[in-house]
């Protein structure tokens, strides 16, 4: 009885949206010894820049236990048994073997400043000074044909081997002369597909090269798709938000630092360890939601009590993402944390969608009507009344015919 | 109307006000709870996301049940009267042009279910399936985990049979707003049809309306058969 139910369980459960936290003893133990391959074949690996870790962690005042707490924080995050923790502190020191290029297309570089260290930078700001960056435009020091040459060297040298990070959405329109690229007037779709053909896997950073973003809002006058339109054959990882989490990035990068491979993902390619669960399902505030209690208006009762914010716009119970459990600069807070609405910034169509600080029913979102901006309850309202009228018009005329063709029985 | 089917009519009509009444609220909550109760003790959200989900529940068992006895009830198959055939096309059109000519003219058999009245509720039917998968998808749209009260297989199945809409609508908000607006064309069908029924209870003077309530009418014909 017990092994048909399970076996019936295990039917059903196979291949689902689940997020797995636990996999088996075999799995890990062998994804433990991959790893290990893994790690002492980069540890042979020469260095790819001068810096090591521990000296960078200590020169900013970080001791040995609080690194050794994040690293058990992190290897958490990224949903793997405490075993693995050894194996991840070396993979950050390992950082600097993994090549990343980053290229930026349309965007406001809010994800590069994301990932620029505070002034009391978190281990996962460190890691950025750590990483092999073999290109970034806007933090390098070279410039026009000198930076070319050196994003030409970097892409030859670690062909099949680096990250290429996205940041920024693609301009498709006009053929997409939008956005162009070096002294050559290369388009970015261009660029992107070539930097993309010799790259072992493309992480998309941010909505912008998630989902088009803020450039693909209506009515996208450049016609800005994200990555996974475009690269093909390829492994993608969408690290959407705006700006997506460092600690999302660093995550991706130790894991494929780890095992060679990039995350499992969800059915818009995010990585289910970040993007697995709602912001509302981990929210402080959802006992308020539940309750029934919400800020009615900025500075209200409520809000002076941290009620629930979904009367003022809070997009939450729509929005995958981890801000609720890692937040914010070095995790001290976060937008509902601190009274704000979250404004679903990690999903597609944000913008139009998502991004208005109101309750849904109180924004103007396109009805299916087309054209027109309405609101889905004006439309309804609208259909109900035209309806009314009908009904009320039919009523009359029927009232009428019905007593002419009664008196045309009596005649 | 078979008792089964009186029972299942009534059923819907009061899920349906249920799940209209809680739907606003949770899209918008319209009234605010100001007893001075910690928040865990009074829970109106959710209590009116449970009594949202137990109407949709209930739709959910009572579209399996309609959707058998559509297609085969021992009494008529309603789905005989939407097929394209020459009779039910005279009929449908005899009694669209008399509800648009304010005729009383009756020149088919009025005891049963008329083609008319069919289409009607076939609409009906599809308009609710349609937001059963929609609100089952955004449903499961909470279950990010996988797993649930009874299973991980519920929530896999709810992804197999409602992930298409999130293709279809552009993602999740896309999905709530089509949810959402076709609760105004569910409403829109209810005025109308409440209207029809009394509109026809008046004018062909059979007693349509009661059909509901005992069900029976009685039908002017010369051969006075019972529904
Ligand atoms: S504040 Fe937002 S995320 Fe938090 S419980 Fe309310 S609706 Fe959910
Ligand atoms: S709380 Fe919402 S809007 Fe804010 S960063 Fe997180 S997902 Fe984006």
């Amino acid at each position: 009885m017990v092994d048909s139910q399970d076996m019936v369980k295990k039917v059903f459960t196979q291949k689902s949206a689940r997020i797995d936290t636990n996999k088996g003893e075999e799995y890990y133990n062998c994804l433990f010894e991959n790893a290990k391959q893994r790690i002492s074949m980069l540890q042979k690996q020469p260095a790819l820049k001068d810096i090591d870790m521990i000296d960078v962690i200590e020169s900013e005042g970080i001791n040995r236990r609080d690194f050794m707490k994040w690293v058990s924080a992190t290897t958490a995050t990224l949903m793997l048994p405490p075993m693995f923790e050894p194996l991840v502190a070396q993979a950050t020191e390992l950082m600097n073997r993994v090549p990343v290029v980053w290229i930026e297309l349309q965007d406001c570089a809010g994800n590069s400043e994301a990932l620029l260290r505070s002034s009391a930078p978190t281990v996962d700001d460190l890691l950025f000074d750590v990483l092999s960056l073999e290109f970034h435009e806007t933090l390098q020091a070279a410039a026009g044909h000198d930076a070319d040459r050196q994003l030409e060297e970097a892409v030859e040298h670690f062909k099949g081997k680096y990250l290429l990070f996205v940041e920024g959405a693609i301009p498709m329109a006009n053929d997409g002369k939008y956005g162009t690229i070096g002294a050559s007037g290369e388009t970015f779709h261009e660029h992107l597909m070539r930097m993309s053909k010799d790259a072992a896997a493309v992480v998309a950073v941010g909505t912008c090269a998630t989902f088009g973003g803020i450039p693909a809002a209506a009515p996208n006058p450049t016609g800005a798709v994200g990555v996974m339109d475009l690269v093909k054959g390829k492994p993608v990882v969408n690290i959407p938000a705006c700006p997506a989490n460092p600690a999302n990035m660093v995550g991706v990068i130790l894991h494929f630092v780890l095992t060679g491979q990039i995350p499992e993902l969800d059915s818009l390619l995010r990585p289910k360890f970040a993007f697995g669960y709602r912001i509302h399902d981990n929210c402080e505030r959802r006992a308020h939601f539940d309750a029934g209690e919400f800020v009615e208006e900025w500075g209200d009762i409520g809000a002076q009590n941290n009620w629930c914010l979904y009367k003022v716009g809070c997009k939450g119970p729509m929005t995958f993402n981890n801000c609720s459990i890692i937040r914010y600069n070095e995790g001290t807070n976060w937008p509902v944390g601190v009274g704000r609405g979250c404004i679903g910034c990690s999903e597609p169509d944000f913008w139009d969608k998502y991004a208005y600080e109101r309750p849904m029913a109180n924004a103007n979102i396109k009805a299916p009507t087309g054209g027109v901006e309405k609101t889905v309850d004006e439309f309804g309202l609208g259909l109900l009344t035209a309806t009314t009228i009908g009904i009320g018009l039919h009523a009359v005329a029927s009232a009428i015919a019905g007593k002419k063709s009664e008196q045309n029985e009596e005649e | 109307m078979t008792p089964i089917m009186r029972t299942i009519h009534w059923m819907n009509a009061i899920c349906m006000v249920v799940a209209v009444a809680t739907g606003l609220y949770i899209g918008y909550p319209y009234y605010q709870t100001l007893i001075a109760d910690p928040a865990v003790d009074k829970y109106v959200m959710a209590w009116n996301r449970w009594g949202h989900f137990i109407a949709a529940i209930i739709f959910d068992v009572t579209a399996i049940l309609i959707g058998y006895l559509y297609l085969f009830s021992n009494f008529e198959k309603p789905y005989k009267k939407i097929l394209p055939t020459k009779k039910n096309f005279i009929e449908f059109c005899e009694v669209f042009f008399n509800l648009m000519t304010f005729n009383r003219r009756k020149k088919f058999d009025s005891s049963h279910s008329d083609s008319y009245n069919i289409m009607f509720f076939t609409l009906f039917h599809i308009l609710l399936v349609f937001m059963l998968l929609t609100g089952l998808q955004l449903y499961v749209h909470g279950l990010g985990s996988g797993h649930s009260s009874i299973g991980a297989w519920w929530p896999w199945i709810l992804h197999l049979s409602t992930d298409w809409t999130l293709s279809v609508f552009g993602g999740n908000m896309g999905v709530r707003i089509a949810h959402h607006t076709t609760m105004y064309l569910l409403i829109m069908w209810v005025m109308c049809h409440i209207y029809y029924q009394i509109w026809r209870t008046i004018f062909w003077q059979e007693g349509d309306i009661a059909i509901v309530f005992s069900g029976y009418k009685f039908a002017k014909n010369k051969k006075t058969e019972d529904k």
